[in-house]
């Protein structure tokens, strides 16, 4: 864990800018693989995506050999924002990019899954970040999570953007090497899939960790820690109760219309630093055009 | 995160409120949002502030990006709902005081201002029918769609009257004020976003003031009253134009007036000094009068505000910041400044002052420290004779407003009703700096000042003469 957590919690807004705004294409070849008027555009763009990345990453750390893969080969403890920072990266490449940069990308992630394999200590089982069944987790959880996090967050889907989302989310799957009969094209078949997976769920202690760090980075500054408490409660509103008992949280009750509004208003103030940074308004410019281009036409 | 916010929001807040008391020491800020805790520090980083504050100040949604208009109410809501409508109020407040921010502050609430395009046509359509009944081509005899400029929290459309007036037709996002109502209820989030530079017990007064302000300029019928009461007031004035308000296109939501064309702020800058001279003698008595006589204040003096016409005739624009105030209010103001420019009494100053809750009772301090922080307000009418206001002598006032060495600086706080006063009063030097105006400004103040009601000293307090004569002619029958 990074000695200044303080340090690495400030650096994740300028990294996060960083890595959105260069994922942002100036002058793209194409359309990548969802396009302007694709519902993960939409999405891409909510107030609500911190919560659902937040949701998703403590959804995805139940896995326990998603988990173990994670902690043994990746840098998280050291340099949890430069992890972050580089998933970030790679979603926005993969949303907004022309297929060929897309396809880059995912092809990089799957060579640096080929060298990710070992044994979790805690179920004894072998694993492979490189395994369908893995991936699949990862992917089906992030496609829920912003999902959930934007009907309770964000600006609402409208009724059949639900399924229309998971079918384009399939694409992504694709490309980081999920066989595409594997790949859920609807809701109820997403559902289906996670329902499936909960009995292998558990949380190890690298899990705990994991979600201990996301909640509660230590060592923040107070007024830091009082923005995450609102990102955190977010998060938690949003998370299934087996999730939350798995962790040994308490479930919050349920989110009361006054409390959701003051989620939102805090998204919003971490909405307002992350255009501070350089080159956000013109990339989120750049996304705005293209979608109304596509409007139009 | 939450302390760039924190800063930038605070340097909003002193803005508003016009004093900068950043006496909390345990701020921790690194890496790339330490600068933004400079904006609360307050004092030397304010030396060279007042000069350019103007010169900055104008910027914000000059290029109106119509290919990015909002199309619907919910483009609104995502674009200044979650509070992102607040922080940009408060950005805008914190332009008066620009040059104090650091740039990672400054590009933060300004790129929040560039981030909000204009309603598209058929948005403010929308929002002029709904608030007059008729859509604009009908409630206008000619409607132009497309906006001239960015207004807060809205847009100015050109128009043409049925009975064929020029006029600006302001018109308010739609939704906006009911989100941003529900946002500044959020007191807790507003607190620890504002806490940071000022001293506790005056966080809550100071979140009073910001929310009542915002509210207030929410709903265009108060500005189009304000507006009203001042266009009679100065009716007839030489120098002091104020554009009426057609008041039957205007509602909550929409103001109409009429259209004014004048040079803007930059031009005169480039006029000969004896116009900026004559323009900033208007806008010293308008201040003034407005204040004394018709016991309002303009609390928004942002360049954008005036247009200039030539020997020193002024219009004034935008008036959703005004502050009301009762004689009470205005009693001690007048008493401060009898005591120590006409009368000079220095304890009776110090008691006056006390009396208005502008400096602790009792506080060990000599009444000559008291004087010599406090009276940096009056160094321009204490003595008679012609004074230029420079840049340099501007920012000194500010600079020595913001003196937090100074051993005064602990025993003054600026009561909540006097709160847009002291920010106007900044601003006024700032401007008057900016154009290097030279005047008499105590022989100005003399003509104004109730208590000494002094003849004309200048030839435009003469061409004031039968304005003035109507107006007590007014005032008596």
């Amino acid at each position: 864990m990074g000695t200044d957590a303080y340090a690495d919690a400030a650096g994740l807004v300028a990294r996060s800018a960083a890595a959105y705004v260069s994922s942002v294409p100036t002058d793209p070849a194409d359309d990548g693989f969802f396009g302007p008027a694709s519902v993960t555009w939409q999405l891409s763009g909510d107030l609500s995506s911190i919560v659902a990345g937040l949701r998703a990453l403590l959804v995805q750390a139940l896995h326990p050999l998603a988990m173990a893969g994670v902690d043994q080969h990746s840098d998280w403890r050291r340099d949890p924002v430069g992890r972050l920072a580089a998933t970030s990266s790679y979603l926005a490449t993969v949303s907004y990019g022309d297929r060929a940069a897309a396809g880059r990308a995912a092809a990089r992630v799957r060579r640096i899954h080929e060298h990710v394999n070992g044994t979790d200590p805690v179920t004894g089982r072998a694993y492979a970040a490189s395994d369908p069944a893995l991936l699949l987790w990862v992917h089906a959880t992030l496609v829920e999570s912003t999902m959930v996090a934007c009907e309770l967050f964000g600006t609402p889907l409208a009724a059949t953007d639900g399924d229309r989302y998971v079918a384009e989310m399939a694409v992504a799957a694709e490309l980081v090497g999920i066989p595409a009969a594997l790949v859920p094209l609807d809701l109820a078949g997403l559902r289906r899939y996670l329902s499936s997976v909960r009995p292998e769920l558990r949380c190890t202690p690298a899990a705990a960790d994991a979600a201990a760090f996301l909640l509660d980075p230590p060592g923040l500054d107070p007024d830091i820690a009082e923005i995450w408490q609102d990102i955190r409660d977010g998060a938690a509103a949003t998370m299934p109760e087996w999730a939350l008992q798995m962790y040994g949280y308490r479930a919050p009750g349920a989110l009361t219309p006054a409390r959701r509004a003051e989620i939102r208003q805090a998204l919003g103030v971490l909405d307002v630093v992350f255009l501070g940074e350089p080159g956000v308004l013109e990339a989120r410019q750049r996304i705005a055009l293209r979608m109304r281009a596509a409007q139009h036409a | 995160m939450r302390k760039a916010l924190a800063a930038a929001a605070a340097a909003g807040a002193l803005a508003a409120v016009g004093l900068i008391v950043a006496r909390r020491g345990r701020l921790r800020l690194r890496r790339g949002l330490a600068a933004l805790q400079l904006a609360a520090r307050g004092g030397a980083r304010y030396t060279r502030s007042a000069p350019r504050l103007f010169a900055s100040a104008g910027r914000g949604r000059e290029q109106l990006r119509n290919d990015l208009a909002l199309q619907t109410a919910e483009d609104v809501a995502n674009t200044l709902g979650a509070m992102k409508g607040v922080l940009m109020k408060i950005g805008q407040m914190a332009s008066y005081v620009d040059d104090g921010l650091s740039p990672a502050a400054r590009r933060a609430l300004s790129r929040l201002q560039d981030s909000v395009p204009p309603m598209s046509a058929e948005l403010a359509a929308g929002v002029v029918e709904s608030e007059l009944g008729l859509p604009p081509e009908r409630a206008f005899a000619r409607w132009d769609p497309q906006p001239i400029a960015a207004a807060s929290i809205g847009q100015v459309h050109r128009a043409i009257t049925h009975d064929g007036r020029a006029v600006a037709v302001k018109v308010q996002y739609p939704g906006i004020a009911e989100t941003m109502a529900a946002d500044l209820d959020n007191v807790a989030l507003l607190r620890r976003l504002l806490r940071i530079t000022a001293p506790s017990q005056d966080v809550d007064a100071l979140i009073t003031e910001l929310r009542d302000r915002v509210l207030e300029e929410l709903d265009y019928r108060r500005e189009a009253a304000n507006q009203r009461l001042l266009a009679a007031y100065y009716d007839g004035h030489p120098t002091i134009h104020i554009p009426q308000i057609i008041g039957e296109l205007s509602s909550r939501r929409v103001v109409t007036s009429e259209l004014s064309d004048g040079a803007r702020f930059a031009e005169l800058a480039g006029w000969p000094q004896e116009e900026r001279d004559l323009a900033a003698e208007t806008i010293y008595r308008f201040v003034f009068r407005s204040l004394y006589e018709a016991h309002a204040f303009n609390g928004d003096p942002h360049p954008g505000n005036y247009l200039f016409h030539g020997g020193g005739r002024v219009t004034f624009l935008d008036f959703g910041l005004v502050k009301h105030f009762t004689l009470a209010e205005l009693q001690p103001l007048m008493q401060m400044a009898r005591s120590l420019c006409v009368d000079n009494q220095p304890e009776a100053f110090r008691r006056a002052m006390e009396d208005a809750g502008f400096l602790v009772p009792h506080a060990p301090l000599s009444t000559e420290m008291i004087v010599d922080h406090l009276g940096v307000f009056y160094a321009t009418i204490r003595t008679p004779g012609r004074l230029t206001i420079t840049p340099d002598y501007a920012s000194a006032v500010v600079r020595r407003f913001f003196d937090l060495r100074s051993p005064v600086a602990g025993y003054v706080s600026i009561p909540r009703s006097y709160v847009i006063l002291q920010r106007i009063n900044l601003g006024l030097f700032a401007l008057l700096g900016e154009l290097s105006a030279t005047a008499d400004w105590r022989a100005i103040a003399e003509e104004i000042w109730p208590f000494v009601q002094a003849p004309p000293s200048t030839p435009m307090g003469e061409a004031e003469a039968p304005w003035r004569a109507r107006r007590l002619a007014a005032a008596r029958g």
